[in-house]
């Protein structure tokens, strides 16, 4: 009788085991596919609810204000004039036309010739041609979006010339404009029609638009179901008849609903160690994307400790990024010395004269400015703790007293802008440093998210972005990233990207191949996912 | 001298009276939520505008939609407007998209209403009849083994459950769906099908709690109260005693209990809905306080407070329902 007591510890314990294996223990991955894409089906992706899977103020590219979150849902339904596109393996990335047939940069850079591709229409029958395409732009522009693109425009700058070209006009060059596309609301086109018929209210909650996809349903920040656009420009695409996304509450029921069957693909997923294990577990395809955006620790140059020099050189001194991306990620996300990835353009690993990691001369630096106190804050993500954490004990070893603070997104707002922060932990760069959440917005003197305010480095950030020559430009990058190291400005440190996940038998571009991401997540291009009959 | 028949004057019988002396507590009760969470919303750092336009905004802009939405006006002023409404039935239109609140929580709150009434119907269910059990033959196995379970169940965080739910009955022996809701509309089975999950992770600690606590009245009732004794001398079996005497008296505080729980219940909706991606209440607060949409947030908070004190309120009438002794307003 007492040894049957024992049955229900026996059986929680059973139960916390299979907890900690989650399913794992099959040893290998998915295959391959053995065969061409296949036409059909459907597949559900999981967006995590905090970033991706919110988007509470609808899907109008003019009135939402998450849009550079939704760029998953935004692509799905509207296609977009330009696609970033790599090679499998996540080389050679570069921004093509895609619902437009080609681009001319004129005047130096201050003139920009779209050409909108020839019989598009949206899923409404109206013709997706310049005007609807300038209609789109004047939106966007006045759009509440981060996502809103930052064009020097002139007066009157957005005309059309003819049925099919649309002209931008800036008071000063702009190189990154294309490559910035994609990133940006300006690259999905509404139906000017459906917006005017429908009110903005409604049209948010149903777009209507040219996308692989056209909206059935749309409960906000929920659940979005989507069918195949039998109209798609693309002869044969896209290959799934729907597609839905669905908001779920972080990446561990995400990855459980993916092994439970109930979905088929998770976008962003950033918990290492659930990486590892949906990895070791051979069920799911992992697909970590060339990261483009490495973490800077912003030093705020306005206010005491580092308005001085020393206590800036200290914290480069004192803080080692590759003995954290070895300890605590496995080396899986490089170290970068400067603002873009392996993944971004015009990525050097190092930086000539970068202040290197040594705790004496940190030390010692520290000793001469009396000591040193420190607040060091992040926006809260698992990454981004355990990295703070880390670079707390490392500080600490250097004799520097270390306050460390995770907030949430507007919270974080708050403190940028009152300017009475001393340090912070964030991601700097995107796949073109001009574009984005790019290198300007962490160190241009006009961003409020900037810890520096010196008109040197303004002219040499402006000029990099305004330059067409690409070789040029890299000198000039090379430039700042030198400039911002002997300065001691803000130590860079690894560069993360977070992995997508896709089950057996489902497969496309950014899912299961790579594409570095253009500022968060990848852009997966959806119209070219498809899955393997079963 | 001529008899006036003096007619007696109608006095509503004692039961109304309470319900309607505690459906009047309801408005200083709610107004009460309403003002603590209008200034707790208003103290907590960012507000709607700064989320809509997002960390690029400029002050200009961000003053713009301040504008626009009346977030530059005072607290007292906003909440008087809001208060405004509200007591016509008008909760006021999200700030973050300009939907109605009251049809988003009607559209929302079936969701939860269904997944609290399958979670109370299950937690009870199994609760009573095992506490019965326990204490019928208190310290023997059945008591033992119920009791570890109860403690262990009341120990797990709920979304460490859901978790482990979904892992051991959707992810091994995928007998459940792990994520998604389907509506009754679609066929009840397929309803409570997707449901299961949830409403078990809710329910569970709801069982270890309610078999911890009717056992122990249970026992309690057994063994120290004299009319326990009486009725044993009278010779009524053993069953009897637990089920007409101890169970009628242990249920009062059951009931107690159970109504106070409904206000935690849906609180602890808020993760479940979460984790398994259900378009409920409770994930349309979670939403709304992290766009700092007041307004949504304010309207579910109302919501939750009304059902919980009218709760409270049927708990009471139970009583009453359970022992006609009690009469409540009685003088």
């Amino acid at each position: 009788m007492r040894r049957r007591t024992h049955a229900v510890p026996l059986l929680l314990a059973a139960l916390l085991l299979l907890a900690a294996c989650g399913g794992g223990g099959r040893a290998a991955g998915p295959a391959a596919p053995t065969g061409p894409p296949q036409r059909g089906g459907e597949i559900t992706v999981l967006e995590n609810a905090s970033f991706a899977g919110g988007w509470p103020t609808g899907l109008d590219p003019a009135t939402n204000t998450t849009g550079g979150a939704n760029i998953a849902q935004m692509s799905a339904i509207y296609g977009g004039l330009f696609r970033l596109q790599a090679a499998d393996d996540g080389s050679g990335a570069q921004v093509v036309p895609h619902q437009a047939e080609g681009y001319e940069l004129l005047d130096g850079g201050t003139t920009v010739r779209i050409k909108v591709r020839d019989g598009i229409r949206f899923t409404d029958g109206t013709p997706f041609d310049a005007e609807a395409v300038a209609f789109n732009f004047r939106r966007a522009v006045d759009s509440p979006c981060t996502c809103s693109p930052t064009w020097p425009l002139a007066e009157n700058g957005i005309t059309t010339d003819g049925p099919r070209t649309v002209v931008l006009r800036f008071t000063r060059p702009f190189a990154a404009v294309i490559n910035a596309f994609p990133a940006t609301n300006v690259n999905w086109i509404a139906s000017p029609t459906a917006v005017q018929q429908m009110g903005e209210e409604q049209f948010a909650l149903k777009p209507v638009a040219a996308g692989p996809f056209k909206v059935v349903s749309n409960q906000l920040s929920s659940q979005l179901v989507l069918e195949r656009n039998p109209e798609y420009f693309k002869e044969g695409l896209p290959y799934l008849d729907r597609l839905t996304f669905q908001s779920i509450g972080g990446d561990q029921p995400a990855y459980q609903a993916l092994l439970a069957g109930q979905a088929q693909a998770y976008e962003g997923l950033n918990t290492t160690p659930l990486l590892d294990q949906a990895q070791e577990a051979g069920r799911i395809t992992v697909t970590v994307q060339p990261p483009t955006s490495p973490y800077v620790v912003q030093l705020n140059t306005q206010r005491a400790p580092f308005d001085d020099q020393r206590a800036r050189e200290a914290i480069y001194h004192a803080t080692d990024f590759s003995a954290i991306s070895q300890g605590l990620f496995r080396g899986r996300y490089p170290v970068s010395q400067s603002f873009t990835g392996p993944g971004g353009l015009f990525h050097h690993e190092t930086v000539a004269g970068y202040p290197a990691h040594d705790p004496a001369r940190a030390r010692q630096l520290v000793a001469e400015l009396g000591g040193l106190t420190v607040r060091l804050g992040t926006l809260k993500g698992y990454v981004a703790e355990q990295v703070m954490t880390a670079l707390q004990t490392q500080w600490q070893e250097a004799g520097i007293t270390v306050q460390i603070e995770s907030y949430e997104l507007s919270t974080l707002i708050q403190e940028f802008r009152s300017g009475e922060w001393d340090s912070m932990l964030q991601t700097a760069g995107a796949w073109d440093p001009a574009a984005g959440v790019g290198v300007a917005f962490r160190f241009s003197s006009s961003s409020p998210f900037t810890g520096v305010k010196d008109p040197e480095l303004d002219t040499m950030l402006n000029t990099a972005a305004a330059t067409l020559d690409p070789a040029e430009r890299e000198k000039l990058y090379v430039d700042a990233g030198r400039y911002i190291s002997e300065h001691a400005y803000a130590p860079f440190g690894l560069a993360f990207a977070p992995a997508n996940l896709a089950t057996e038998g489902v497969y496309g571009p950014g899912l299961t191949t790579k594409i570095p991401p253009i500022v968060v997540n990848t852009g997966v291009l959806w119209d070219e996912v498809w899955r393997a009959p079963r | 001298m001529t008899a006036v028949a003096v007619r007696p004057r109608w006095s509503p019988p004692p039961n109304l009276r309470l319900v309607g002396r505690r459906l009047l507590m309801v408005v200083p009760i709610i107004l009460g939520v309403s003002i603590l969470t209008f200034w707790v919303l208003d103290l907590i750092p960012g507000n709607a505008a700064q989320q809509l336009l997002g960390p690029e905004a400029t002050p200009e802009q961000l003053r713009a939609l301040e504008l626009e939405l009346g977030l530059d006006r005072p607290a007292v002023l906003r909440y008087l407007d809001w208060l405004g409404g509200a007591v016509t039935g008008d909760l006021g239109t999200s700030l973050v998209n300009g939907q109605s609140v009251t049809g988003l929580i009607a559209e929302r709150m079936a969701v939860t209403a269904e997944l609290v009434a399958l979670a109370f119907v299950v937690s009870l269910g199994l609760a009573v009849p095992v506490a019965l059990l326990a204490a019928y033959r208190p310290n023997r196995l059945f008591d033992r083994v119920s009791m570890l379970v109860s403690i262990t169940g009341l120990s797990v965080a709920n979304y460490v459950l859901a978790l482990l739910l979904v892992l051991l009955f959707a992810v091994e022996l995928t007998l459940f769906p792990a994520i998604g809701f389907v509506p009754l509309s679609q066929g009840v089975a397929a309803n409570l099908h997707s449901l299961a999950l949830p409403a078990a992770a809710i329910a569970f600690p709801l069982f270890c709690f309610y078999t911890r606590f009717l056992r122990g009245d249970l026992v309690d009732q057994l063994q120290g109260e004299d009319y326990i004794t009486t009725a044993r001398a009278k010779g009524i079996g053993p069953w009897q005693v637990l089920l007409r005497h101890a169970f009628r008296n242990s249920a009062f505080g059951l009931i107690t209990v159970v109504g106070l729980n409904l206000g935690t219940l849906l609180g602890g909706t808020v993760i479940v809905e979460q984790i398994f991606a259900l378009p409920g209440m409770g994930q349309l607060m979670l939403q709304a306080i992290n766009t700092r949409d007041a307004t949504v947030v304010q309207g579910c908070v109302v919501v939750f407070a009304v059902v919980a004190v009218l709760a409270n309120l049927a708990a009471d009438l139970l009583y009453a329902v359970l022992d006609p002794r009690i009469r409540y307003g009685s003088r």
